[in-house]
């Protein structure tokens, strides 16, 4: 049974505080609930945090399964978000995610046998001007090719 | 401007005043002026999404939805152009292209908003040549519904209405564009006390009664207006019903009472009334065993006899408040008069929870008229306690006791206790419109006659709720011909001789039935041979 | 005003007036700000009235920059005349493909737009702000928040701001990836802690926005450009652009140009220059086929077109497209429009919120007709009912999501109908000489 940590808990009790409605913690609480639970949100992670907010859980389910950024199932240690839309996908994006996933042998959104990639595509990520480009995690990886792109992912351990 | 303000608009050509603050949608559906919609309910608050209420306001290039526009003076609103069709029947085709048009198998047919819809403003050439989104089927959302998320059309009441009505937030809408589907969260149960009225809201087959779902093609049925007889709150219901018996009960609006909505209790009323549960004959228990069946009108005569042979002390009446205030009025004055006896006893059936009150429709009081019962009794000057029927019994004083028992058992948990103080009489008299089976084991030297009553269903009457509200209500249905309406058995009993009219049959669809969206007949006509059905 | 000045690391033809400084890696501090002048139109700010601010932005003209284009000053002008508690939001949920200049801003100018909010802050009366971000954009959350911090320690935020007897608290909101909530109610909705789904409108969101108070909700740069409008007047402010699209504004340049990034140019600025000078041009050997000038919503221009046009609002309005975000993506001649058109399809399907009927389904149905024609299995009927649904789809929602998926649709397969129509005949890319085989689940 997921448990939010002590810190977390008071991390989302402060969210709640935070903005001019308690139900605007919705968001960030669930960014908190993702990271206690290895990054990715289940049906236990939103009994918990409609616990502690005292939100329905139906409420707090609408909004983690309307944003991309909440994850519906487990990923690697690096989530790697190839950008796929227009001006990407100009500049090869289509061929750096399938190289990717051909290294790292792995299919769209599955996670690597060792535990440490998830290959996915997202729409623009507002870098546009330096495409293709990836973001892992939280930091973009920008003016790839597929080789570079597989370079910076051998060092990632 | 006061609240009662009215505004001058022109709606399709016609001149009305509507009250300041009402949306067109609103000023026309009051105006019997048909207009397409989906998630518009007048019950809930306006979510805008269906785009189907399109109208065009003169001087506005687009077209606007009538829901979420209110009147202004002088505005001239049409929903009959081209523009507007367009827009409605393109709008409606956008429902479908993912609805899986499995009509033949779902229970909404017959009275489904897109087939009702669809006839009236449908696009008819469908050009939908992919594949269908697939989604969730028979999910089992609770105790009482059934899911169908493929043809589910997103309209967001039902959501609208766990959150806004009953406030218990178990439904939502879960991921976004055309992946949206209703659901609750990780299996946690639609299960409130007002969940069927999510069914009935639904315009679409995606949710369905647990209860209703595979009995009967709603073509099958007829319907008729009544009051509901669960609770003192008395709402305004429809019962519908066919020669095999009633099979389901809705509500309808009345502001003044239940809104738009009633209670799923309420929604059982009708399981008392068939045929399977009731009392068909009369019967009498002589002489330490029950006797074969008999006439109603038989063993109401024989019971006017044994009664008229003792004084009106040795008589007692006792009376529930599932009767109807004519009923109640008939048989307190026959006793009053004929009998010359004033112990008229009420029977409280559940006096722990009898106040009681859930904030939205649900009262403690299990019976539609305790007011009119109240009311009578007040009239004819008796006030009486249940202590003194007790002790009249027990000394043996009362030795003849008549009773108009419930019809909705489940809600008389003193059913079996209170039998066994009635069946201590020397002579009882039980008028039922329920089987009870607890008297067929009814051993002793006493006398018990059991005669057949008519259910709520199968009479005119009037019930007055809680608030004092006087209701009318015609008969809709007669499930128990031989059965006597609480009226004939009092004139019987008081030895009247009155002769049973044939009832006539009510005509199958009269002006008063045809709803607003309704298909009618030229929309059938036109639609007939229409043939191309493309890939839909 | 040294916009004009040449700097050694600026390109010929920019004119650095926003981003005159955002080479300086030191402009991202607080100290590195001032010392360029920073929060000096603050403390003019608040010696003028706050009607005085308004009527400034409104004489110079200044126009959303967030894609509508709408007259800032007069979105003001909307809020209820009373002393009911208002909130400035600042929308920096930048999600239209193709634009990228807000997140530079962020990063290189944090307090640039800190500056320009409690301006307007101060001039519509509002005493707390957010900043909705993007939820990706990581870096310049935690950019702006080291920012805000500096801000309040140096008393620009919080009570009685610099002595003026004004109040006002600013922080950030964190958005978790929907393109629709960079729709201004989509966004307070997000704010909300809600689905990120557009209000029905009215009410406006400056009569009842967040939490049905009133609202006003403004673009990064929109707002950054304020403390210019106070420091420089809206005269000065005027001279840049043209007569009806004021001032300068920051074009993301994209797709098939060798030199793409941010470029600063005042409005009117010849979009043919924006691709072949300051975008570098193509690639050896190939050409200009089509420009997408205002992010993907805005109708595709023909190279023939994109060689007359200027990016303005007018200009670009005249020629059935619009400035939008100013996000100008280029496609040259290696490029498949049916491939193009069918990314875009996947983006709008994939963000479309849902609520309203017809861009929902409408937006589904799009994407799996251009897919089935990038498959190989197009009907030629289907090239018509790309455009029957889109023509449908326009102007029939509660936000504007639903006509920009129906917009590219009717402009790509009307100007580039022979590439369309060589696919579903031929089954194969009439550049690439290829099908595609479905890449994409739907």
């Amino acid at each position: 049974m997921f448990q939010l940590s002590t810190e977390a808990k008071q991390q989302v009790l402060n969210e709640l505080k935070r903005y001019e409605s308690k139900e605007s913690a919705v968001l960030p609480a669930l960014y908190i609930g993702q990271r206690e639970n290895n990054g990715f949100i289940n049906a236990e992670v939103i009994k918990a945090l409609s616990n502690v907010m005292e939100i329905p859980e139906s409420h707090i389910n609408e909004v983690f399964t309307f944003y991309t950024m909440y994850n519906k199932q487990p990923i690697g240690k690096y989530h790697i978000q190839v950008c796929r839309t227009l001006s990407c996908m100009l500049n090869g994006a289509k061929e750096l995610t399938s190289h990717l996933c051909k290294e790292l042998n792995v299919k769209l959104n599955d996670v690597t046998g060792d535990g440490r990639f998830t290959v996915s595509e997202a729409e623009c990520l507002g870098s546009c001007g330096t495409a293709p480009m990836m973001q892992i995690n939280d930091r973009y990886y920008e003016n790839l090719t597929p080789e570079s792109a597989m370079n910076l992912l051998r060092g990632m351990k | 401007m006061s609240p009662t303000t009215l505004i001058n608009c022109t709606i399709n050509g016609v001149e009305l005043s509507v009250k300041q603050g009402k949306t067109i949608i609103e000023a026309m559906t009051e105006n019997a002026q048909r207009i397409a919609h989906y998630c518009w309910h007048p019950g809930l608050s306006i979510a805008g999404v269906c785009r189907l209420c399109m109208v065009e306001i003169e001087g506005n290039p687009r077209v606007q939805i009538a829901c979420n526009t209110v009147v202004t003076e002088g505005m001239k609103i049409n929903n009959t152009s081209q523009k507007v069709k367009d827009a409605v029947k393109w709008g409606l085709d956008f429902h479908l292209i993912n609805h899986p048009l499995d009509c033949p198998i779902c229970d909404q047919a017959g009275e489904c908003g897109l087939q009702d819809q669809y006839m009236e403003y449908g696009k008819y050439n469908p050009e939908m040549a992919e594949r269908k989104q697939k989604k969730n089927k028979v999910v089992d959302l609770g105790p009482t519904v059934v899911l169908d998320s493929e043809r589910c059309i997103l309209c967001s009441r039902c959501v609208r209405f766990t959150s806004e009505v009953t406030k218990t937030h178990e439904l939502g809408i879960f991921s976004r564009g055309d992946h949206a589907e209703i659901g609750t969260h990780d299996g946690k149960p639609l299960d409130n006390k007002y969940s069927l009225n999510t069914v009935d809201i639904c315009p679409v087959g995606a949710l369905t009664s647990k209860d209703f779902r595979f009995k009967q093609r709603v073509w099958y049925l007829k319907d008729a207006d009544t009051i509901c007889n669960g609770c003192s709150t008395g709402c305004n219901t429809k019962v519908y019903f066919n020669k095999e018996g009633v099979f389901r009960v809705k509500p309808r609006p009345n502001m003044e009472v239940n809104g738009h909505w009633m209670c799923d209790e309420g929604r059982n009323t009708y399981k008392f009334v068939n045929k399977e549960v009731r009392q068909l004959k009369g019967q009498k228990f002589l002489n330490g065993a029950w006797q074969a069946e008999m006439h109603a009108g038989a063993a109401v005569k024989d019971a006017h006899l044994s009664l008229s042979q003792v004084s009106g002390d040795a008589i007692a009446v006792v009376l529930t408040g599932q009767h109807t205030v004519e009923e109640y009025e008939a048989i307190v004055s026959t006793f009053n008069d004929k009998f010359k006896t004033k112990n008229v006893f009420h029977w409280v059936n559940n006096k722990e929870s009898f106040e009681s009150f859930d904030g939205l429709l649900l009262r403690g009081d299990k019976n539609p008229n305790t007011r009119g019962l109240l009311e009578v009794l007040a009239k004819h000057g008796i006030s009486s306690n249940w202590k003194q029927l007790e002790d009249g019994l027990k000394a043996g004083k009362i030795t003849h006791l008549v009773v108009f028992g419930p019809e909705n058992l489940p809600v008389f948990p003193d059913l079996q206790q209170n039998l066994n103080l009635f069946t201590t009489a020397k002579n009882l008299i039980y008028f039922t419109s329920a089987a009870i089976s607890q008297l067929k084991s009814h051993t002793g030297s006493n006398q018990v006659t059991v005669i057949p009553l008519k259910s709520y269903v199968e009479k005119d009457g009037t019930f007055i709720n809680f608030q004092g509200k006087a209701q009318k209500f015609k008969r809709a249905t007669t499930i128990v011909s031989e059965a006597l309406t609480g009226v004939e058995a009092a004139q019987l009993l008081a030895g009247a001789e009155i002769k049973i009219q044939p009832i006539a049959e009510k005509a199958l669809f009269t002006s008063a039935h045809e709803r607003i969206d309704q298909v009618t007949l030229e929309h059938r006509k036109k639609n007939e041979f229409v043939f191309n059905r493309g890939r839909l | 005003m040294q916009q004009n000045e040449t700097k050694s690391n600026q390109q010929i033809g920019e004119t650095k007036y926003l981003s005159e400084f955002y080479h300086l890696p030191e402009f991202k501090s607080i100290e590195g700000y001032k010392k360029n002048g920073g929060y000096a139109d603050l403390v003019k700010a608040l010696k003028m009235q706050p009607q005085q601010i308004i009527d400034e932005v409104k004489a110079s003209g200044l126009r959303g920059r967030g894609g509508a284009g709408f007259s800032t000053g007069m979105k003001w002008g909307f809020l209820p005349k009373n002393d009911e508690p208002r909130y400035l939001l600042c929308n920096a949920d930048e999600g239209e493909p193709g634009t990228f200049k807000d997140r530079m801003m962020m990063e290189k100018a944090p307090h640039q737009l800190i500056e320009g909010m409690i301006i307007s802050g101060y001039a519509i009366n509002s005493k707390k702000s957010y900043i909705y971000v993007r939820g990706e954009y990581d870096e310049s959350i935690n950019t702006l928040l080291v920012a805000i911090q500096e801000a309040y320690k140096a008393g620009y935020l919080g009570k009685n701001i610099l002595g003026s007897g004004f109040d006002h608290d600013m922080d950030i909101y964190r958005g978790a990836g929907a393109y629709i909530c960079g729709e201004e109610t989509g966004m307070i909705s997000s704010l909300e802690g809600l689905k990120g789904q557009p209000k029905l409108k009215p009410p406006f969101p400056a009569v009842q926005g967040y939490l049905r108070k009133p609202t006003i909700v403004n673009n990064v740069e929109t707002l950054a450009v304020v403390k210019y409008v106070i420091r420089d007047g809206a005269a000065a402010y005027k001279k840049y652009g043209t007569e009806k699209s004021t001032g300068t504004k920051l074009f993301s340049l994209s797709g098939n140009v060798t030199k793409p990034g941010n470029f600063e140019v005042p409005l009117g600025y010849p979009l043919k220059d924006m691709i072949y000078s300051l975008g570098g041009g193509f690639k050896p050997g190939r050409k200009l086929k089509a420009v997408i000038p205002g992010g993907s919503s805005a109708p595709v221009l023909t190279a023939e077109e994109a060689e007359k046009a200027t990016l303005d609002y007018e200009c670009l309005a005249q020629m059935g497209t619009m400035l939008g975000s100013g996000a100008v993506i280029v496609i040259d001649d290696s490029a498949c429009m049916v491939e193009c058109l069918a990314n875009l399809m996947h983006f709008y399907h994939h963000e479309s919120c849902g609520q309203c009927t017809p861009c929902r389904e409408g937006t589904g149905w799009l994407d799996k007709i251009v897919h089935s024609i990038l498959a190989g299995k197009g009907r030629m009927q289907d090239i018509e009912l790309l455009i029957k649904v889109a023509d449908n789809m326009k102007g029939k929602t509660i936000c504007a999501l639903s006509d920009a998926a129906a917009l590219p649709v009717l402009s790509f397969v009307t100007k580039f109908r022979d590439e369309f129509e060589y696919f579903v005949r031929e089954g194969k890319s009439k550049v690439k000489g290829v099908a595609y085989v479905a890449d994409h689940t739907h």
